[in-house]
């Protein structure tokens, strides 16, 4: 029981932290980032080049891949998102074939193994009959702290604000003299850096695979249909849910169905209450 | 009085319709003008180009520099204000915050700015951190105009104040237009279907039917005339 518990809150936070950087880009940008999944494997795969293949500390590794998934969110709102004006299935599609595109780069450079990931963090603590490795711990408590920053952030300061202002009304926005398109950069820009930092701590939980960007993007889906779009409390609130329910489920049922009823959740939410539990598209 | 703001043979379009045709007025500084006319006439069109919201042509200056080229936040900073005519407010943020993203731009001003606001509409310092998608649209009027005057604007743009709302409400946002010019030497644009309340508040008024400026003088002097009477009182 007490496991389940440990385990649940562990994983909860890890999605919590994946989730959080795709609900800040629907909710000012209006767009589904479908490429969120790549930011997330390519940070995995940047982490592993510097801290395993190079031998940087970890810490530089994991600032290096936060670094470029900012770069690369930026790339994509400038190329891609921008000129199409926000024009949604354009939009979609081609962040959906971006994935695939940088799956197939990353094949050709590191080939289609899986391959481990070593621990940011090394060493195991016993919690009752629980073992806890410092690293899931440590991927919990960074994204409990990045939650809560961003959290403060949206509320408390201008810019955070601004965010949230052009998430509700982008005409109420502009007419208060804020400036539309640097907002979206800046969530882009901040989007790509937690999609990086979730992708590092998720391919150290999992593994490292040219082909794991669809998980992560399909756990994020999940949590912003079933917690209503756009709601940060919401995130975090059905990143639990459905956490419990992934440990509860290998636990007591069988692994094998581990996402099938986060999927199953997905269903009933969208037919009985389509707008998600926190149901509204603002941050 | 030098002219304020100056608006030279605009323009207006919607994708290929034509909104508005060859408007030209100016406004002098500390004036409060009304533009009058029937739904659909485009006094929003007018605002919303002013604003740096739709496609123009022709030439729109404040204090002889020009605001062709500039983006809505640099109209803004440049020291125009603009309560839109369906607010546009951030319906899950509390009146506080509204009033926060006002400030965006000014914000060395925000003591000072929020100390006036609330002065002019001591209801929203009682309710400051409710939500306003649970306000009445008397409330939501004034979190608007309070929105646009902590950017410290000298120009304030008002779009239709008075409509759906009490005739209580229409006269307290009166006074508070009022007092704006009067004590911090506000220029004000507002437009009015409602010609009697444009009148009492307007020193002057342009007319404005199917995009274009048919009538325009002193509000004393249309009280009188038989064409705005008939088009305009008529009801």
């Amino acid at each position: 029981m007490l496991e389940i518990l440990i385990q649940g809150l562990l994983l909860s936070g890890l999605y919590a932290l994946i989730a959080v950087g795709f609900t800040l880009i629907f909710s000012v940008g209006r767009v589904l980032n479908l490429a969120y999944g790549s930011y997330i494997m390519i940070a995995g795969y940047v982490y592993f080049y510097f801290s395993q293949l190079l031998g940087l500390p970890p810490i530089v590794g994991l600032l290096l891949a936060g670094i470029l998934g900012s770069c690369m969110g930026l790339l994509k709102y400038n190329l891609i998102v921008k000129p199409l004006k926000g024009d949604h299935i354009p939009v979609e599609i081609s962040t959906l074939i971006l994935a695939v595109i940088l799956q197939s780069a990353i094949i050709l450079y590191f080939g289609n193994s899986a391959k481990i990931l070593l621990p940011i963090f090394q060493g195991v603590i016993h919690i009752g009959n629980a073992t806890v490795t410092y690293n899931v711990l440590a991927a919990t408590l960074v994204s409990w702290l990045i939650l809560i920053v961003l959290f403060v952030f949206i509320r408390k300061t201008h810019v955070g604000r601004a965010m949230q202002a052009v998430s509700m009304d982008s005409k109420g926005a502009s007419i208060s003299g804020v400036n539309i398109n640097k907002i979206n950069m800046f969530t882009w820009g901040i989007s790509g850096f937690l999609g990086a930092i979730a992708g590092v701590f998720f391919a150290s939980y999992t593994q490292l695979s040219p082909s794991m960007w669809v998980a992560p993007l399909i756990i994020a889906i999940a949590i912003v249909i079933v917690g209503g779009i756009g709601s940060i409390i919401g995130t975090l609130v059905v990143a639990h849910i459905i956490g419990f329910m992934e440990i509860i489920s290998v636990a007591l049922i069988s692994p094998q169905l581990r996402g099938v009823f986060t999927m199953l959740l997905v269903i009933i939410v969208l037919i009985i209450r389509p707008k998600g539990l926190f149901g509204r598209e603002e941050l | 009085m030098m002219t304020f703001l100056k608006i030279d043979q605009l323009s207006a379009f919607y994708g290929k319709a034509k909104a508005l045709h060859d408007i030209s007025l100016s406004v002098k500084q500390g004036e409060i003008i009304a533009i009058v006319g029937a739904n659909g006439a485009g006094k929003s069109t007018l605002l919303d180009s002013i604003m740096g919201l739709t496609k123009i042509e022709g030439d729109i200056s404040l204090e002889g520099k020009s605001l062709i080229g500039k983006t809505t936040p640099e109209i803004v900073q440049s020291g125009v204000g603009y309560a839109p005519e369906r607010f546009n407010l951030f319906p899950y943020m509390s009146v506080y915050n509204n009033l926060m993203v006002g400030a965006f731009t000014a914000r060395e001003d925000i003591t000072r700015n929020l100390e006036i606001v609330e002065k002019l509409f001591p209801r929203l310092k009682e309710r400051t951190n409710q939500e306003t998608h649970t306000q009445s649209g008397g409330e939501r009027q004034m979190v608007s105009l309070g929105r646009a005057l902590m950017s410290s604007p000298r120009l304030l743009l008002v779009d239709e104040p008075t409509i759906g709302l009490a005739p209580k409400i229409c006269l307290e946002i009166a006074v508070v237009l009022r007092r704006l010019r009067d004590e911090f030497n506000t220029t004000i644009v507002i437009t009015e279907q409602n010609a009697n309340f444009a009148m009492t508040l307007a020193e002057r008024l342009y007319v404005l039917e199917s995009g274009s400026i048919k009538i325009e003088g002193l509000a004393k002097d249309l009280k009188n005339d038989p064409q705005l009477t008939e088009a305009y009182f008529g009801h």
